[in-house]
């Protein structure tokens, strides 16, 4: 992660920028209505993204960035079933699902929810903007 | 059946009140993926490299964004000239 960063410093123009988007290391949860029922399971997810924070922190130290802003955001993605959002995770996140007792709390709390009420997974992110510097 | 990413807008608008425009600028977007954020700026950038190791998700992008210059490389394969990009933009690639 370092060594990208450090190559994307090669690349930009003097006044250049990077933007990174990753998660925060806050579970992703799995929402009906707006209230949490449980989270997404992962074997490293959390770890990858301190992983990243430390990289950005890395190159900051090394004088070859600045932050120069810092915002956050929660990402939805929504599935008309909790099943089809369960395969779509196991399909596309890495080493990521929704278990079992999870699932059970989602079914039941769509029971007692609006009707068109759809379960989601919502994940917190960071959005970093890195200004490049010389090195010193 | 559908998956529906983002339907409220809060990726593009936490770009939005990043100041960064993209508009005129050269890109570079790492982790590229099939290309949901680089549909969001690709038709106003001046120009585009996007990059991801999944060969098919890029050969998708090229598809549905041809001004597109889409390559199914790593970070450590990329070879783009010095001091050429404006913006490089980490896309959930980190």
């Amino acid at each position: 992660m370092v060594d990208a960063l450090r190559r994307t410093h090669e690349v930009l123009m003097p006044d250049g920028v990077v933007i990174d988007v990753h998660p925060t290391v806050e579970p992703a949860a799995v929402d009906v209505g707006g209230e949490t029922v449980g989270h997404v399971e992962t074997e490293d997810a959390p770890q990858r993204h301190a992983a990243a924070d430390a990289a950005v922190r890395a190159v900051v130290d090394e004088g070859l960035f600045r932050v120069d802003r810092i915002a956050h955001f929660d990402f939805h993605t929504y599935g008309d079933s909790i099943e089809e959002l369960r395969d779509y995770i196991a399909a596309n996140w890495r080493a990521a699902r929704i278990n079992d007792v999870v699932m059970q709390r989602t079914r039941a709390s769509l029971l007692v929810s609006a009707p068109g009420v759809k379960p989601r997974v919502r994940e917190r992110v960071r959005l970093t903007l890195l200004r490049r510097l010389a090195p010193s | 059946m559908a998956i529906d990413e983002d339907p409220e807008g809060h990726e593009a608008a936490a770009f939005a009140s990043s100041d960064v425009l993209l508009a005129a600028r050269r890109v570079l977007e790492i982790g590229c993926g099939n290309g949901r954020l680089t549909k969001q700026y690709a038709h106003v950038a001046a120009s585009v490299i996007a990059i991801d190791p999944d060969a098919g998700a890029v050969a998708e992008l090229a598809r549905e964004l041809p001004m597109v210059d889409a390559r199914p490389i790593s970070v450590a394969e990329l070879r783009v000239h010095a001091h050429s990009i404006d913006v490089v933009l980490f896309s959930w690639s980190l």
